[in-house]
Parts: C-alpha cells; structure tokens; sequence
C-alpha cells in the first residue's frame, strides 16, 4: 500500500513568550525553536505503523523552505521511503493555497491513503487535509483517532464532542486528517537522522508544479495580529507553594462550603 | 621395580586412547573456536590498541590467579574456588608433565618421581576438598545468590568423578602392583587396602581406568561449552578491564554507519566479558534494581546477552549458514532484553564486586543505543525529554530562558558576557531549573564568593553536557551536544570547571576528548578551599549527619573522603556511615537516564536507601548530587520518613555553617 | 439586504449547541446591517430539529431525505452547493466540528467561494467580510479579511458567541427537494460509540482537581487523585494526559471529552487551550496553577498562580492531612 503524509514544520510556540513583529503581521520567529507539527507526528508514525505491518511504500511531503527539510528528514528517518518538499517561493500561503501546492505535487505520487495532521499548531485551520482530498478528488474523514485498513476500505473513528466517536468507513483511496493519541510516537535518533541526511529530498515548486499565481490566491489576507484582550483577567495569587496552597484551600472553602477541605 | 611413573599398565588398545584424546582435543579447540570467534564478530573486531598493559597484568595475577575478590565477603567462596581451580590446573600441568616424560624426556624418575607423585596426590585432594566445599554451599546450606541449574551440578559431579576415579584407579593399581615405595600415593596406598585380593584389583583396573580416562576426556571436550570456559574467557576480561572500566562507546561506535543495523551491536570487550560470566550472583546481590524486587538483574542480563550474541554470530558463521540451508528454516534468535534494559542504573556496583570484572551496565548501554535507533521501545517521556535536550539543551524545560533564572537575586559573573575568572561553575541541567536543587546552585556560589574564589557561570550559553543522551543510548545526541558544550568551553578559553552533579563531573572528565581544561566536583574544590583555610568560620552546628556517597563521584571516581573532611571540619557535626557505604554505596536510583523512565514500582529503589539512611539515627542525610537530592527527598516523603530525617546538600550544609544561607532556609 | 445563512448541525435527533450559538451571532448581523437569518436543515427526520430552531430564524429550509440520515461529506455538499447556487447567501456559517471540517471542504471547492475556519468572531465591514481567529495555540488573535466573492463561508469556534434566546420573530419553514446526488455514497456510516464512559462521572463533581502536561509525570496523577479525594471532590485532567495514558478517558475534561460544571475547577499544569477551556465555561471558579504567566487558562480562570503545579499539589496535600 502506497501512503502519503503531509507535515509541517512549525514554530514551538507552547511555552514560549512570543512577540509581535514591527508591522503586527506575525511574531518573532528567530528566537523560536521549530518541531513537527505534533498532529503530524501521529500521522507519520501511523504511516509508518501501516507500512511495517503490511508493506508498500510512505512518501512524506511538506511546503515549506530549505530550512523546513529537517521535518522530512525526521520522516525519513522514521521509516519513510521518499521525501518531497514544495518550495512556496514568494507565495502567501493559507488553508487553500497550501492544499492547492500539496495537490499538485501529491497527484502524481502513488497513494493509496493520504495521510495528514488535524491542524498545524501555528495556523490552526484544520482543514488542509479535506482541502487536499476535495482537490485530489479522494473520499476524506477528519479527526480520525483509529484507523484500521482492510482490503481496499480503511475504517476511520471519528472523534466528535463529547466523548462521542463515529464509525465509518471509506473507499481507498482516501484521505483522512488524524488525531493526536491515535498511536504513541517512536523516537527519532539522530543517528537515524543523519543517516537520513543522505538520501535526497526532491524539490517542487509553483512552476515545476504547472500553477500560476491565479491558481494560488489565498481566500484570507491577514490584517492585524494581536494580543488576546485580558478580559476579566484572574486575580494573581502570590507566595509559595504552602502559601498558595493555602489561599487555594480557603477559596475552595468558601466556594464550596460545607466540610471540604 | 624402578621408581617412575607408569603408563598404561594393563590397558590394551592403547591408541583408542590416543584417538579419543585427539578427538577431546579436537572437540576442545572447536568449541574455543566458536566462543572466541563469537568475540572476533564485533562489529570492529579486536579493539585497536592491543598492546602489553601491566596494570591488567597485575591484575590477572591478583583477580584471576589469587582470586583476590573471591574472598570478598565469602571466605569459603574464596577457598573453595582456589582449591578447585590450583588442584584442576595442577592435575592438567601433572598430566602435561606426564605426557612429556612418556613420549619426550624421562625425567619423572626417582626423587623427582616421589616429588612429583606427592604433589599430584595432594593437588587431587584439593580439587575433591573443593568440590564437596561447593557442593555443600550450593545444596545444604543453601547460599542464597547461586541458582543451583543443571549444569551447576554436573560440572562438579564431573569434576569429582574424575578426581575421584582417579584415584580409585591408583588405588586399584597398587593394590595389583603392591610395589614398595609408593607411600608418596598416599591417597591411592589407602584405597589401595580397600581392595581384597591383587588379582581382583588387576582384573578391575582396566575398567576403572577406561572410566576415569573417558570421564577425563569429556571433561576435557565438555569444557568450552559449559560455564568452565570461563577459565580461559576471565583471564581475558580481567586483562582487559583497565582500558573498559568506563562505558565509553564513542570511540567504536557508528563513524559513518549507512545501515542502521538491527539488533545491539556488542563490541570486544564486552563480548569477551559476557563469555566470562559464571553465575555466581556476587552482581544480582548488590544491585539496587535486583535488590528493590525491580523486574531486572544483572546476571540473568548476562546471560541473555551471552545467548544472543552467540546465536546471532552462530547464525552467520559458516556452519551456521550450512545448517541453516540443510534444516531450510532460520532459527529465531533468542530475545534481546530491551524492556529490562531501561531499569540500570549505571551506578557500577556490579563491576566493583564481579571477581572477573563484569560491568553489567556495559551490555546495557549497548541495547539502549540499539533500542534507540529503533525508536519504538523508547518510553514517551523519554522522548520528550530528548527532543526537549535537542531542542531546548535542557532536557526539562522547553525554553532556553529559564537557564539563568535559578540566580535571581544573586550576583554572578557571567564569563559569555565578558567578566574575568578563573573557575567556571557549570551548573547542570537539573541544577539550574529544577525548584528544589536551584537551592544548591545558590547555596554554591554564596560559598565561592565568601572564600573568595574568582568564578563565573557561562549564562544561558550553558547547554547540556550530554549525559542522559549518552547514558540511554543516545550517542548521535550525546556527539552533538559534547561538540557544542567542548566549542563553548573553547571560545571562552575556560580552563577549569566545577560542577554541582558528579554526573556532568564524570562526563567531562573521561568522556569528553582529551583537553586542557581541568574538571573537578565541587567537594573536591571545597576540599582544596578548607584545606587553604578559606572555608572559614565555620559556626558549629549540632547534628548527626550521614553521608550519602553519590554512584559517579564515589565508584566512578574515587572521591570518598573529601566530603567526608568538610562534613567533619564542622564543630559539633558527628558523622556516622550507613551500613552501604563509600564503595558499597547504594544507588539512588536516579542515574541512567531513570528520572525519565515510567517505571512501575521505581519508588521502592530509592526508599531502601532512605531507609538504610534512617536507621543510622541521623538526623539529616547529606548528598551530594542533585539526583541524589531529588531522589532520596521524594524517597523519604512516599516511605514516610520526612519527621525522622532531613535532607540536605553538602552545600547547604557548609552554607548554613558559614552562616550565608540566612534567608534561603537552607 | 443579503442572506446569512447557517448550517443547522444535528446528531441523533438534538440540534447541537454550536447551532444556536451561531443563529445567535447571524441574528445579532442580521439586525445590524439588515440581513435575513435562514438555518439550513439537512436531515431524515425533520420533526423534532425544526422546534428547536424556530423563533431564532427568520427561515427554516428544510431537506428533508433518507440518504441525509447520516453525516457525508459528499450528499450534503451536492445539498448545500444546489442551495448556495440558488440563493447565493453573503455568509454560509457552520460549527468548526468534526464533521464540518469534512463539509466546508467539500463545499469550499467545490462551488469555489472561499472558506475561512475555526473563528471565534465574524465582521461585516462595509463589504468586506472579516474574521478572528486564534494561533500560535492561541496566544495570538489574527483578524484577516476574505478576498472578493459572492458568497463567504465560515467555520465557527464552539462557544464563541453565546446560545441566545428565541425572539418573538415569525419564523417561515421552506420544505426543499434534495437534488439528484452526483454519486453513490462513499463513505459509510458503521455507527457511534462513547467513548468517555465507565468509571468515575466527573461532571457530577463539586470540585475537580484537574492535571494537564504540566503534572510532568504519572506518578504525580496519584497525589492529585489523593488531593481530589481529600477535598471531597474528583480527579479530572486535559487531553493529553489522556493522550499518554495516565488516565483513562472518562477524566477527559474538554470539547472532546466532558463539559463540566463544579464549584470550583482547580486547574495543575494545564495550558488552557480553547479545547479545554471550552469544557469548563460553567464552572463555578476557576483556580488556574501554571509555571508560564502567559498560558492561556489564566484569561478563563478567575483566580491564578504562577507557580510549579507539582509544588502546590504537594503543599495541597501537606495541608489537607495536617487536619
């Protein structure tokens, strides 16, 4: 079976302080440190699991610079045949010029299943994945937690709210966007990455892909970026870990009431 | 009759001897053949500097001949082994000796005869004396680190049996022979009266000797693939054990591998050191994951690793391949212990008491890097905290900021920025982001500036030295982080350093390329600073205080008695030791790479320590190393033991004294 | 006047909340700038969905057809694409859910009109068409603008606008005809499954002492649960505690796990990503333990400390068995 996997290479944003850039159209990214995007992990890792049980090939591909490779580098060292990278050059990327590049360089790939993160930790659009199976013409499920490929279907959970899941199942080929927890990631040596290092990554860009700039207009242009209004913002409490554990005890006390605590 | 040996007497068909001696022989050096060529299969065959090294000379001589670490805490043990392995080499020298009076030179005549005689009787009583020893130890008392196996009790059998017919044979042939002198036979003159007539003796003779020479030669042929080959395989590792006492796998490890290869790749030395194993236990009782009940043990690791190592070098060497193409199915090989591998703790007590110089932590270290290039075995919070390493050079905080904030407050110079100073003081990971041991940091620098001692921290330019990379396996990660950390200390011509954990102590020291700069622990500088008097005054503080010798800095590296002096330098401190202590030190339980681990019941390690530590009656346990510190201060929180005993860092102690930790609390 | 138009989501016969919120906001446009407020119903059985919309709408089109019993990608978006194409709103809202995350997708290529996702605010300005959104895990807000088209599409956060209440407005219900659907079905519906239960029901609790990431390791998920207990409470945790398996899913507290309503929600070590947030909007106080002053639970919490989540939960304990 022929597996596809996009990934991205994204800024650690999680615990950092982050900054906004003169103009207000991004943040500072130069004191940031960049990781795979964690969704995409799971997805890489599940590519991975399917080619080690039943065989055929994992493609991984990214758009992104040069500097964006170590995502597929990290691919290839986990198990991943091929690695393809689709330089966007000046192009401003969104949801849907994003899916429109990786549709092109993905079409012509042998893939049974597309596999792809649920969002990217810095964008958050979560729908790339569809974006790219609409494009691709390709049956798509998102938010899968569990998948299970039988033949020529694959059977998807979906995670809806709630705790609630759905069962479905889908034609290959086909696309689906997968969630985190679906598996548990191995870890990546860098012994095994730069091993990696030697095998080629090969380069696409808007032009070698056959688009034109009128194919890759984004539907969104950003205003402004900003920092969330502190609306009703928590009143600090301060000291030590006794001394809050304390404070915390006498709010729950009065909150509560009764005998707790 | 002359005074000699004699040879054969009454035994026909005497080059049916020679033949079935020459296929023992033959039997013999195949079965050498295989062991030493499962040793040759390394990845890269002999280790490149083989030359003529005195220390592991002695040490042969003092650990292989006089068995010097045998008697250690077991005198019989000692004895017995010493009776066994003297009395079976001296009986294989006799029989050489023979051999070469039978067909070369006679020599074995008259009062050399009688000489020679007495020493082969008295040698033969040795090996039988040792053999009952053991056989006593093992089945009636019940010594509880043997595993009494099959194979256990055949070898002494065997070794009796031989011993044994032997001499039932001499007896046999002098109650036939009835010359006169052979009183130097004690032994066979005394069985010889057992025997009733000459002539039934003479008629019994051939059997008897048939017996014990077919005995004699499966011993001889049985050799190399029982547990005795360790006579041969522990010479050698006792050799080479002063060159591999570190686990330093860099050297020989993946210089442009392009395969990944499946499987743990064993290097020389320690394929040599897993053939030498006997058994005995001596590792499994002083392991402080076998002794917690944890699922891992030292010597059961051993011998898998023995096992794997042999079927996979079996499966590729010729007559392997052969057999496999005649049987048409690969045999499986044996498990590799991977789960196990992730309890060790690398704290080295197996080496410091294994009598042929065993570390089991060595084939450990080998199956993580194989565990880690695989990836799939690695526990996820492990994971994290590498990528964490790699990205951050810090494996617990996300962020390169947080570095520095353990100095909030504090004046210290920043040598990346500029400021002047002789000793730089590499404070850790742990050290300096963890809430509790940034204390320690603290405490530290208060000491150094009030003795005056000119240093700097190298800020937020300090990285990770490497450590958990390479104690999990991570040699890819350990490489570039050594790089980055030997680039710093070179772009800031740092050429002395002094670190809080004995951990990065040990690491530079003899893990990093060889270079100028000098590393030491911060017990060892305090130490020079109270012997220059420069750690003064200190205010006496009443306690009774017990030491805790850290893995790294006691075993690792010798340092036992300079914390001692600044414990002991404090008026009114009264030291007492736990019962394992100095080079007995038991382990923590939080090296090799185990803060990391998910591992169940992991809690129970670290609180026999504690424990130990309550029963001196101390009243605070002093570390230190901020493992340790970690460790043992969760240890006596879980065992219920924080009224009877604080813990603190030497540091904090020396701190209090000095009267500079006012505000801290210490 | 133009048309704003939201997509009525629906699972096993209730209108999901997200719905509501979302007429809630068109309503609140629609009176702003004079637009008409239409909820699209796309389903098997219309009966019980259509009450729960009517008075938020000033029209209810509804397709009713068994291939639309279960959610596809595909027969709801042939559906939708037909209406669009007939009535050519200015805005097409749906809730950013599993299932529209499949929807706006297909709809979005497939009529060509462009698709913004996951806001959590939506702007007429003048005849530009604006949204907010939040990255970089939501310590930033973006407000971008969509480029020239006839019709917008939108995807909105759950819990962005609040439910609102049916106005007294006449609401008309148009019965449409379902389309001939381009193909047969692909993709399969086998079922639903709850996953979140067995165990402890968390959303019964008056306090939740509540771990995310921060708690470092499993060996801290007992002292909570100790601390949880002792306060006469339960232990509940975020999603990626469940993600490592510390704890089984019925402690999930989150838009994929539970909505929870205590007296007080003790929050250790969590970041407070919106997912999460989203499950505690009913609790009664929020008390947020976090080491980084800028995660995102202090802007829901009502009380915050910033400090080692693993130091307070030991001094919690400390305290609680002092007495």
């Amino acid at each position: 079976m022929d597996i596809v996997v996009c990934v991205k290479n994204v800024p650690f944003t999680q615990e950092a302080d982050l900054v906004l850039e003169p103009g207000n159209k991004d943040v500072r990214k130069d004191n940031l440190a960049y990781v795979i995007n964690e969704w995409d992990n799971y997805a890489a890792e599940e590519a991975i699991r399917l080619k080690e049980a039943s065989g055929g090939s994992v493609t991984a591909v990214t758009v992104g610079s040069e500097e964006d490779e170590e995502v597929l580098r990290r691919c290839l060292a986990m198990g991943a045949d091929r690695a393809v990278r689709v330089d966007p050059g000046d192009v401003t990327l969104d949801a849907s010029v994003t899916a429109a590049l990786l549709a092109a360089a993905v079409k012509p790939l042998p893939h049974d299943l597309v596999l792809t993160g649920v969002q990217a930790d810095d964008m958050n659009h979560g729908v790339v994945g569809p974006l790219l199976a609409e494009r691709l013409h390709l049956c798509h499920a998102a938010v899968v937690n569990g998948l299970s490929v039988n033949g020529s279907t694959v059977e998807a959970t979906v995670e809806l709210d709630g705790g609630q899941e759905e069962l479905c199942s889908l034609p290959l080929p086909a696309l689906l966007s997968v969630q985190t927890g679906i598996n548990e990631p191995r870890y990546v040596s860098i012994m095994g990455i730069r091993r990696a290092a030697k095998i080629d990554i090969e380069v696409a860009s808007p032009d070698s892909l056959g688009l034109f700039s009128a194919d890759l207009t984004p539907d969104l242009t950003l205003e402004e970026m900003y920092l969330p209004p502190e609306t009703g913002a928590a009143e600090m409490l301060a000291g030590d870990g006794p001394a809050i554990a304390a404070r915390i005890l006498a709010i729950i006390r009065e909150k509560v009431g009764g005998s707790n605590g | 009759m002359p005074i000699e040996r004699t040879y054969f007497w009454g035994i026909h068909a005497v080059p049916v001897f020679y033949v079935l001696a020459a296929l023992s022989v033959v039997v013999f050096l195949f079965g050498v053949y295989r062991r030493v060529s499962v040793w040759l299969s390394a990845p890269r065959g002999r280790p490149r500097r083989l030359g003529f090294s005195p220390r592991g000379a002695a040490m042969v001589a003092a650990d292989g001949l006089l068995g010097r670490r045998l008697f250690r805490g077991d005198l019989v043990a000692g004895l017995m082994h010493a009776l066994i392995m003297w009395g079976f080499a001296g009986l294989f020298v006799g029989t050489v000796m023979s051999t070469v009076d039978h067909w070369f030179v006679h020599y074995l005549t008259g009062g050399t005869y009688r000489v020679f005689s007495l020493c082969l009787e008295i040698l033969g009583i040795m090996l039988i004396a040792g053999v009952l020893i053991a056989l006593v130890r093992r089945y009636l008392f019940r010594v509880g680190r043997l595993e009494n196996k099959a194979e256990d009790v055949w070898i002494l059998v065997l070794l009796a049996v031989v011993a044994l017919s032997g001499f039932v044979v001499e007896g046999l042939r002098l109650a036939g022979q009835a010359p006169a002198t052979e009183a130097f036979s004690f032994g066979g003159a005394a069985l010889s009266r057992l025997f009733s007539t000459p002539a039934r003796a003479t008629a019994a003779y051939p059997y008897l000797w048939w017996f014990h020479a077919l005995a004699a030669l499966g011993l001889v042929a049985y050799f190399p693939f029982s547990k005795l080959f360790h006579s041969l395989a522990a010479p050698v590792n006792i050799y080479l054990a002063p060159q591999s006492g570190r686990f330093s796998p860099g050297a020989e490890a993946g210089e442009g591998d392009d395969q990944a290869a499946s499987g743990p790749q064993f290097q020389f030395n320690e394929l040599v050191s897993l053939s030498a194993c006997t058994r005995c236990g001596r590792c499994d009782a002083v392991c402080p994951s076998a002794s917690a009940e944890e699922p891992f043990s030292p010597r059961s690791f051993i011998a898998q690793a023995d096992a794997y190592s042999r079927a996979v070098a079996g499966s590729a060497a010729p007559l392997g391949r052969t057999a496999r193409h005649l049987l048409g199915r690969p045999a499986p090989l044996p498990g590799v212990p991977a789960e196990q591998s992730w309890f060790c703790t690398t704290c080295r007590a197996c080496l410091e008491v294994c009598p042929v110089y065993i570390g089991a932590f060595k084939p450990v270290g080998r199956v993580r890097i194989s565990e880690i290039e695989e990836g799939s075995g690695v526990s996820p919070l492990l994971t994290k905290a590498l990528e964490t390493l790699y990205t951050f050079g810090n494996p617990w905080e996300p962020s390169k900021r947080q570095r520095t904030g353990w100095a909030e407050g504090l004046e210290v110079p920043d040598v990346t920025a500029g400021a002047q100073a002789e000793v730089c003081y590499w404070v850790g990971c742990t050290t300096s982001v963890d809430t509790r041991t940034q204390k320690l940091a603290r405490a530290l620098v208060r000491i150094m500036a009030h003795a005056g001692v000119s240093f700097g921290t190298l800020g937020q330019k300090e990285g990770c030295c490497g450590d958990i990379a390479r104690r999990v396996g991570e040699e890819g990660l350990f490489e570039e982080q050594a790089d980055k950390t030997a680039g710093i200390f070179r772009r800031y011509g740092v050429s002395e350093v002094v670190t809080s954990s004995p951990h990065c102590f040990n690491l530079f020291k003899h893990e990093y390329p060889a270079g100028a700069v000098r590393f030491r622990h911060y017990t060892q500088l305090l130490d020079e600073l109270l012997g220059q008097g420069r750690l003064a005054p200190l205010a006496p503080l009443d306690a009774v205080v017990t030491y805790h010798d850290p893995c790294y800095l006691g075993r690792y590296n010798h340092v036992y008695d300079a914390p001692r002096r600044l414990l002991r330098a404090i008026p009114g401190v009264r030291l007492v030791e736990m019962a394992h202590h100095g080079p007995d030190s038991l382990c923590c339980g939080g090296g090799g790479g185990r803060m990391w681990q998910e591992l169940e019941g992991e809690k129970k390690l670290s609180e026999v320590r504690a424990r130990e530590a309550a029963e001196t009656g101390a009243q605070i346990l002093v570390t230190a190393c901020p493992y340790c510190l970690i460790m043992l201060e969760d240890a006596l929180k879980t065992a219920g033991l924080e009224g009877r005993l604080a813990i603190m860092d030497l540091n904090e102690v020396l701190g209090r004294s000095l009267g500079l930790l006012g505000d801290e609390g210490g | 006047m133009a048309e704003i138009v939201v997509l009525a989501e629906h699972r096993e016969e209730q209108v999901r909340e997200v719905t509501l919120q979302m007429l809630s906001k068109a309503g609140e446009l629609g009176r702003a700038h004079g637009h008409r407020v239409v909820a699209a119903l796309l389903c098997a059985r219309s009966d019980g969905l259509v009450g729960a919309l009517e008075g938020r709408a000033d029209e209810i089109v509804v397709y009713e057809d068994d291939r639309l019993e279960h959610f596809d990608p595909d027969a709801y978006a042939d559906v939708l694409g037909a209406f669009l194409a007939e009535r050519s709103p200015l805005l097409v809202l749906l809730g950013h859910t599993a299932w529209s995350m499949d929807l706006a997708p297909a709809l979005a290529v497939r009529t060509g009109h462009p698709l913004a996702t996951d806001c959590v605010d939506v702007l007429l300005d003048g005849p530009a068409v604006k949204v907010v959104r939040q990255v970089y895990s939501g310590k930033m807000f973006a407000r971008s603008a969509f480029r020239s088209a006839g019709s917008y599409l939108v995807t909105v956060r759950p819990g962005s606008f609040p439910v609102g209440t049916t106005s007294g407005r006449q609401t008309t219900i148009t019965r449409a005809s379902a389309p001939v659907f381009s193909a047969a079905a692909q993709r399969r519906f086998a079922g639903f499954r709850d996953s979140s239960g067995g165990g402890v029901d968390i959303t019964q609790a008056d306090v939740l002492v509540s771990v995310g990431r921060g708690i470092g390791d499993q060996e801290n998920i007992e002292p909570a649960r100790e601390v949880a207990a002792l306060l006469g409470g339960a232990l509940s945790c975020s999603r990626p505690v469940v993600d490592k398996k510390w704890l089984p899913k019925y402690h999930q507290v989150g838009t994929s796990g539970k909505s929870v309503k205590p007296k007080v929600y003790l929050a250790l070590g969590i970041s407070g990503a919106f997912q999460h947030v989203a499950g505690i909007t009913g609790a009664g106080t929020v008390i947020a333990v976090n080491k980084d002053r800028k995660a995102p639970i202090f802007r829901a919490a009502d009380f915050g400390a910033v400090a080692d989540a693993l130091g307070v939960l030991a001094a919690l304990k400390t305290e609680l068995l002092k007495k």
